[in-house]
Order: C-alpha cells, then structure tokens, then sequence
C-alpha cells in the first residue's frame, strides 16, 4: 500500500516534468514572436493541456505494452508479477519512471527538448531488463503491425521530425510567397492570431497524446496491487489527478527550453511562427490517429527547423539542432540506465525499505537538480533574451585551447 | 524489413494528411489575410487612396470560415473517436453515429 501510494506519487512528478518539459513544443514560438507575453502563453497552454487530458477518454491501459511484457492484451497485468499486492511490477515500474523523471530533470536543466515518451519509454524499459531480462522487452513487431521498440519508437522519432520540417517548410514558403504584397498592417494582426491558434491546436493535442499515458501507468498499478479491477475504465480521481498535474507543470512552464527552441534554433518570425505551430497540430493529430506514436518534440522541434529552411535568408543553428539530436539519441538508453540502476539497488534491499530508498534517490537528485538550477535562472523576465553563442558552445575551442597549452 | 516498410507507409500517409492541413490550412488563412487586404483598399497607409473592395471582405470570410471550421470538425472528429462515435457525412452534413 505504502509502495503503491510512492508509485502514483512519482507518476504524477512524471506527468508534472511532462508538462513542463512541453510547454514549449506548443509556445516557444508565440513567446519568441511576441503574440502572447510569456505568462499569458503558458496560462493559455496549460488550461488548454487540462481540456485535452480530460477530452482524452480512450483507455490507455495497454501504453506499455508495445515495448514491455508485463500486461496481457486486455491490460491486465502478468499474473506472476502481481503476487504479494503486485510488488514486482510495482516496483518496475517505479524504477522506470525514475529513471525517465531524473533524465527529464537533466534534459531541462541544459535547456535541451527531449522526448518525455521516450524517457518514459526508456526508463521501464531499462527496469524491465533488469528486473525480468532481455526477453520480457518487445524489441520488434510482428510482421503485420507496427510494434515494439523499433517500431513504436526509434523508426517514429526518424522519421516525425522530418515530416514536420517538410510540413513546416512547405507552409513557410507558401505563407510568403503568397503574402508577400499584401501590407504589413494586415499582416501583424493576422498572423498573430494564426499563431495564437495553431499554438492553441498544439496544446489541446497534447493534453490529449500524454496526460492519459500517465493515466494508464496509475491504473495499472492500481490494478497490480488489487485497488481497482475494471479494465475498461480509469478511475475518475486519477484521471483528475493527471489532468492537473500536467497543467500545473505547463504553467511552471519549462522556461530553459523554451529558450532554447523559441530564441536558439531559428530567429522566427510571426508567419514562420504559424507555419510551425500548424505543421506540428496536424502531425500530431493525424498521427496519434493512423497510431503511428510519435513525440510531441521531435514533431516540434522538426517544425522550427523546417521553418528556418523554408524562409529565404533564415538561418538555422545547426550547433543547437545537432545537441538536440544527440540528447534524443541517448535519451531512451540514459533514461533506460538510471531505470535498471534504481531497479538493482530497490531489489537489493527489498521490500517496502527498497522501494523507499529508490522514491529517496529521486528525491535528492531532483533537489540537487533543482538547486543547481537556481544559480543561473531562466524565467518569464529573460526568455527572449538575445541569444549569444553559449558557454557550452564556445566550449570546443576552450577546451582545444587548453590541450595545445 | 518488413516494420521498416510498414513505417514508411504510415509516415507516408501522415505526411501525406499532414502537408493537406499543416501547409493547407495556413494557405488558405494567407488567402484570407490577402483577400482582407484588398477589402479594405490594400494600402500601406491608413487614409491613401482607400477605396475599399466588399468582394475581398466576402471572400476573406469564406477563407477564415473554412479555416475554422476545418479546425472545428478536426476537433469534433477525434473528441469523437475517443468516446465510440464516429464522424460521418451525410449528404454533407456532419453528423456523429455511435460506433
């Protein structure tokens, strides 16, 4: 019981880093241009994310099962795990999200976008491994459906990004192209509220796509431990409980990435802002309906991208787009290790004692974290600050210096 | 193989879907704003030569109003799913039916 009420705890963190680690995706843009002011925009994105949480009604029960084995196809979870009030798979699952909560911390930290499904992801995956081995991990699909890790995550997050940026440069050009004489007093207002509510499109998609995967985590482990037995239905405090949570992190907003996407990848521009913002919702929207499951990140980080190419004269940081790739790369691994870490050191010392010190690990780290945060704050106030070539950047050529010396 | 294939063909179909509204339906918004610009004699300057063009406001209009109501039928349609319903177009209605 006590394990139980530490696992709905951290996964409700996971839905609040969720939150957070997003806001950007949907209103780096509108931030960067000056549609909404900083607060207004977060504000806006976070009742928005509520809305669609709450919209989302479909069942999400089965989210972990297109890469682990530890629930059958109806949901339930595996018999043999849930002996003892489900402890084995509670204590899985507690790993993974920890790992995906502290890798999230340490993404946010260096303001870079990775993907929180792919932290989740990766994080029970690495739990799985360590706790029920290589072969309770789905690695790939049947050969008539889309699944398991390769299918369901790496050959999406290739391929989401580029999609988006074709989207996005396609829009931006034809924006241009087509408005090109129309006067700028026309244009100012317009694609302000373009931008508005593409942006608005993104948020609403996201309450929808990733509030209910939190959902379906607390209800598997409700069920694991025998707190709940329907399989069709998730319980009405924990659908309110993620709803807020992911609000709540939206509003904290993630300030660091936001930069970073609105300010450091592209200098965008109102229309640009709006191509954006539109190839992004519909991505997402018509994806997360053919059940292609992709990452609201990469699909927004592909669309600014895309949208920098698409503008003649614009220019697009390729030092920044390339960190962001990198981090996604070693995301589900990184996220995968802190999980079977956490997961060692929960068994070894076993029981409702294990457990804690696991829920005490992400604890410290994510006060550590937070601290080290505060030393060098980004906010609503400096944002949209210049960007400058950053210290980490500038880094190489320091670091050449100091081994020719 | 065969998930790599299975993938292309669902990333060809979103992207496919994806470019009609993502690039689509910004296009159309453009149109309107140009459309809006000419209704209101297009000038740069507020008071030049205005001399303003009802045929640009009306189809300014149709634009925004295609815009928003492919947004709003986009909503309705996935709001929809999630609950068993299913959007169908009768004789070009919209109209929801119980899956």
């Amino acid at each position: 019981m006590i394990v139980l009420g530490m696992v709905i705890l951290t996964s409700l963190a996971f839905d609040f880093t969720n939150g957070f680690h997003d806001t950007a995706n949907a209103m780096a843009t509108s931030i960067a241009t000056g549609a909404l002011k900083p607060k207004t925009a977060v504000a806006l994105s976070a009742v928005l994310n509520l809305v669609g949480a709450f919209l989302s009604v479909q069942v999400a029960l089965t989210v972990t099962n297109s890469v682990i084995r530890i629930q059958d196809s109806t949901g339930a979870p595996n018999a043999a795990l849930t002996a003892n009030g489900g402890s084995a798979l509670l204590l899985i699952v507690l790993a993974g999200l920890v790992g995906a909560i502290l890798w999230n911390l340490l993404t946010w930290l260096l303001g870079l976008p990775s993907s929180s499904s792919h932290a989740l992801f990766g994080g029970l995956i690495g739990a799985t491994i360590a706790g029920l081995g290589f072969s309770a991990v789905k690695w790939v699909g049947t050969d008539t459906k889309l699944d398991g890790v390769v299918g369901k995550v790496i050959l999406p997050a290739l391929m989401s990004p580029v999609i988006a940026a074709v989207v996005a440069m396609t829009g931006t050009w034809l924006i241009y192209k087509l408005t090109a004489t129309v006067a700028e007093r026309f244009k100012i207002e317009g694609f302000r509220w373009g931008q508005i509510g593409s942006a608005s499109l993104v948020s609403l998609a996201h309450g929808m796509n990733d509030a209910q995967k939190t959902m379906g985590i607390i209800t598997l482990a409700l069920i694991a431990s025998g707190q709940w037995h329907d399989l069709h239905a998730i319980p009405l405090w924990v659908k309110v409980a993620c709803a807020t949570a992911i609000a709540l992190g939206t509003f904290i907003g993630g300030w660091r990435i936001i930069r970073t996407l609105g300010k450091g990848l592209v200098e965008i521009d109102s229309p640009q802002g709006m191509a954006a913002e539109s190839a992004s919702a519909a991505t997402i929207i018509i994806s997360s309906h053919l059940g292609f499951a992709l990452s609201t990140t990469h699909v927004a980080t592909g669309s600014i991208i895309g949208t920098g190419l698409g503008r003649k004269g614009a220019q697009v940081r390729w030092g920044v787009a390339l960190r962001m790739i990198v981090a996604w790369l070693i995301t589900l691994p990184s996220a995968g290790l802190v999980g079977a870490v956490t997961w060692g050191i929960g068994n070894v010392i076993g029981g409702i004692g294990g457990a804690a010190v696991v829920f005490l690990i992400l604890v410290i780290f994510s006060s550590y974290m937070f601290w080290h945060s505060r030393k060098n704050p980004v906010g609503h106030h400096n944002v949209n600050d210049e960007w400058e070539a950053s210290a980490d950047e500038a880094l190489p050529v320091e670091s050449v210096k100091e081994v020719v010396r | 193989m065969s998930q790599l294939l299975l993938a292309l063909q669902a990333g060809a179909q979103v992207l496919f879907a994806a470019l009609l509204l993502g690039a689509g339906l910004p296009v159309i918004f453009s149109l309107g704003m140009r459309a809006l610009a000419y209704g209101a004699g297009g000038t740069a300057e507020v008071g030049v030569d205005m001399k303003p063009h009802p045929v640009g406001k009306a189809l300014a209009g149709l634009c925004f109003g295609v815009v928003v109501l492919a947004i709003v039928l986009g909503i309705s349609w996935i709001v929809g799913t999630g609950m068993g319903y299913s959007l169908v177009f009768d004789h070009l209605l919209p109209t929801f039916r119980k899956k």
